[in-house]
C-alpha cells in the first residue's frame, strides 16, 4: 500500500516538475493576483490582513476567500483555486500530506494550546473522564478540535459507544447548547466563549493531550505550483505575518484594536481570545522544535503530523499514511529562513 | 436502418459511461482521490459492509436515512394534500394559507437550519420537520390545483342529481384531483430526497447523507462514490414504486 502510494506521489511530483520546465514558460517576479483561503479569526493574521501587509508582502492583488474548514482549503489547493492557506488546521494538513496533495507546509500561525478546549455544562456534573459516559459531546468533524476530542476519548479508554459524539458546526453547537441538548463541546472561540458564558465550565484536557502527542496547530500552506513560480511572494507573505506577530508580542492592546475591527468583536474579546493561543515566533518555528528538520532526522512537527495522519487512518478518514520523512519533505522552512534573513 | 428500441440506448449509454470510467481510472490517468476506479469503489463498499462507518453499520446509516425520508414524505404529503384539497374547495382557506405555502415552497431548507435546531433541537424531530416542510407546499399546491382543474360541469351534473356536498367531494372532486395529487406526491418525494443531506447536517453522526459529507471532508472518494451510488439507486427505486402506485390507483388518468 505504502509503495503504491509513494509511486503515485512521485508521479504527481514528476508531472509538476515537467510542467514547470516546459519551454516558453515565463516566470514573473510578482503574481498578478493571489488567492488566499482564510478564516475570520481573532489573531495577528487579521492585523496583517487589515493593514495591507500581506498585500504589500506578496506584491500582488489578494483575493480573500473565507473557507469552511481546513479540508476545504485542501480541496481548493488541489483544484488550483487557492494559492495560500492561512490558519488551516494541522489535522487537515496531515491528511493532505498523507494523500500527497500538491502543497507545502511553510509556517505556523499558532500552536493552538488551550484555545480549543473541552467545555462541559456545569450542571452536568462532569468531573472525571469517566463521567463522560452516556453524555453527548459535539464538535465539528474533521477539525483539530475533533482530533483532540477523539484523542481524549482514546487516552481515557472511552469509545464512541460510551460517549455520543455529534458532528456539528460551531454555530449549531451554540444553538444546541442553549437548548440544553448537548452536555459538552470541543470547539474554538467565539463559540467556546459563548457556551462558557451560558453555563459552561472548562474541562482541561490539552496539557495531557499535548504530552500524549495530540498537538494541534494552525498552519500556513502554499500550493506547489504557486511557490515554484513566485517564491519571493511566498517569502513576503511569511515576512508580513512575522511583522504582525512581532507587533502583537510587543503591543498586544494596539494589535487587539485592529484585529477586533477585522473580526467584528470588541477589542477586549480579541485580546482575551489571542491570549489563549501560543504564538510561536518565526525564528523558533524554523528550528527542529517545530517545523525544522531533515527527512533523515525529522523535527518535532513532522512527528506530530505523522501521528495525526496515523490516527486519521485508524479512524478511516484517510486510506493510508506514509512514513515520517514524507511529512518533513512536505514541510519547507526556506521561506521562514528567508523571511528572517 | 431500423431505429433502436429505447432500452438498448439506455443499456448502451450506461455501458459507455462505465467503460470510460474503467478506462480513465485503470490507466492511472487520474488519482483515486479525484476519481476512484470501480475496484476502489467495490472494496470501499465491502469495507463499509464489513466494518460500518464511524461506529455504525452501513445498513443502519441507510435505514436511518430511509426512515427520515419516509417519515418526512408521508407526513408532509398527507398534511399537504389535505390542506391543498381544502384550499381548492374553500377559496377563503386558500386566501388564508396561500401566502405561507407560496413563501415556503421556494425557500432553501438550509436557510432555516439553525432555526430548526433552536426550536426543535438536534434529534430526529428537527430533521424530519425539515423534510416535512419540504414535502408540504408541493403537495398542497398540487392538490389545490387538482381541485381547481375539476371540470365544473361534472360538479353541476352531480348537484343536479341531488348529491350532497360530501358526496360531491368524495365521489367527484377527490377522484378527479387524484391524478394531480399523485404527480405532486412524486414531485414531493424527489424534493424530500434532495433535502436529505441538508437535514443530516443538523447533527451527526448517522445517515447516508451525513456519511457522504463526512467522507468527502478528507477526500475519501471511494466512500463518497458508494454513498452517492446508494442514494441514487434508492432514489430510482422510490420513484418507480410511486410511479407503480400512481398507475395502479389512477389507471384512468390521461385517457
Amino acid at each position: 500500500m505504502l509503495n503504491g502510494f509513494a509511486t503515485r506521489r512521485a508521479a504527481l511530483l514528476g508531472a509538476g516538475a515537467t510542467a514547470l520546465t516546459l519551454p516558453g514558460h515565463s516566470r514573473a517576479a510578482t503574481p498578478a493576483t493571489v488567492n488566499i483561503g482564510f478564516f475570520t479569526e481573532t489573531k495577528p493574521t487579521m492585523l496583517a490582513k487589515g493593514d495591507g501587509w500581506f498585500e504589500a508582502g506578496t506584491g500582488g492583488k489578494l483575493n480573500w476567500t473565507e473557507m469552511g474548514s481546513g479540508a476545504d482549503i485542501n480541496a481548493a489547493i488541489t483544484a488550483g483555486s487557492c494559492d495560500l492557506g492561512l490558519s488551516t488546521g494541522s489535522a487537515a494538513t496531515a491528511a493532505g500530506i498523507a494523500q500527497g496533495l500538491p502543497f507545502k507546509l511553510i509556517g505556523m500561525v499558532d500552536n493552538i494550546g488551550p484555545a480549543e478546549e473541552m467545555t462541559v455544562r456545569t450542571a452536568a456534573g462532569i468531573k472525571t473522564p469517566a463521567d463522560f459516559k452516556g453524555k453527548k459531546v459535539a464538535t465539528p468533524f474533521g477539525s483539530t478540535s475533533h482530533f483532540r476530542l477523539l484523542g481524549f476519548l482514546k487516552t481515557n479508554g472511552l469509545t464512541q459507544r460510551d460517549v455520543t459524539v455529534l458532528d456539528m458546526k460551531a454555530a449549531a453547537i451554540v444553538a444546541a447548547w442553549s437548548r440544553g441538548e448537548i452536555d459538552a463541546a470541543y470547539v474554538w472561540a467565539p463559540a467556546k466563549s459563548k457556551i462558557l458564558a451560558d453555563g459552561g465550565t472548562v474541562f482541561p484536557t490539552y496539557e495531557a493531550l499535548d504530552k500524549a502527542g495530540y498537538v494541534i496547530a494552525d498552519l500556513i500552506v502554499v500550493r506547489d505550483g504557486f511557490a515554484e513560480q513566485y517564491p519571493d511572494a511566498v517569502t513576503g507573505f511569511i515576512k508580513a505575518y512575522g511583522r504582525a506577530l512581532a507587533m502583537y508580542l510587543k503591543d498586544p492592546n494596539a494589535t487587539a484594536d485592529i484585529v477586533a475591527k477585522q473580526a467584528g468583536v470588541t477589542p477586549a474579546v480579541a485580546l482575551s481570545d489571542m491570549k489563549e493561543y501560543d504564538f510561536v515566533p518565526l525564528a523558533e518555528q524554523a528550528t527542529p522544535a517545530w517545523l525544522g528538520g531533515t527527512p533523515q532526522d525529522p523535527g518535532k512537527f513532522a512527528h506530530v503530523l505523522k501521528g495525526t495522519a496515523d490516527f486519521l487512518v485508524e479512524q478511516r478518514s484517510i486510506k493510508s499514511a506514509p512514513a515520517v520523512d514524507a511529512f518533513q519533505k512536505a514541510t519547507d522552512t526556506t521561506y521562514l529562513k528567508k523571511a528572517l534573513a | 436502418m431500423r431505429t433502436l428500441p429505447a432500452w438498448t440506448i439506455t443499456v448502451l449509454s450506461v455501458l459507455l459511461i462505465t467503460a470510460a470510467w474503467v478506462g480513465v481510472t485503470s490507466g492511472g490517468l487520474v488519482r483515486d482521490l479525484f476519481l476512484p476506479g470501480p475496484l476502489d469503489v467495490w472494496s470501499g463498499l465491502m469495507e463499509l459492509i464489513d466494518d460500518g462507518y464511524k461506529g455504525r453499520p452501513l445498513f443502519l446509516h441507510v435505514g436511518m436515512s430511509l426512515y427520515r425520508v419516509g417519515a418526512g414524505f408521508v407526513t408532509g404529503a398527507l398534511v399537504g394534500t389535505a390542506l391543498g384539497l381544502g384550499m381548492g374547495y374553500m377559496p377563503k382557506l386558500n386566501a388564508l394559507a396561500a401566502p405561507f405555502i407560496e413563501f415556503l415552497r421556494p425557500l432553501p431548507q438550509l436557510a432555516y437550519l439553525i432555526l430548526l435546531i433552536i426550536w426543535l433541537g438536534i434529534g430526529e424531530t428537527s430533521k424530519i420537520t425539515m423534510l416535512f416542510l419540504a414535502a408540504l407546499p408541493v403537495s398542497a399546491i398540487a392538490a389545490r390545483d387538482g381541485v381547481a382543474n375539476v371540470p365544473p360541469e361534472r360538479v353541476r351534473v352531480a348537484q343536479a342529481l341531488g348529491a350532497s356536498e360530501w358526496q360531491i367531494f368524495r365521489h367527484v372532486i377527490f377522484p378527479s384531483a387524484l391524478p394531480e395529487i399523485l404527480v405532486g406526491a412524486r414531485l414531493a418525494a424527489g424534493i424530500v430526497y434532495g433535502t436529505l443531506i441538508a437535514s443530516e447536517i443538523i447533527a451527526g453522526s448517522s445517515g447516508i447523507g451525513w456519511m457522504v459529507m463526512d467522507a468527502g471532508r478528507f477526500l475519501r472518494s471511494d466512500y463518497v462514490f458508494v454513498g452517492i451510488g446508494m442514494i441514487g439507486l434508492a432514489g430510482i427505486v422510490i420513484d418507480q414504486a410511486l410511479l407503480f402506485i400512481e398507475r395502479r390507483v389512477v389507471h384512468w388518468a390521461g385517457r
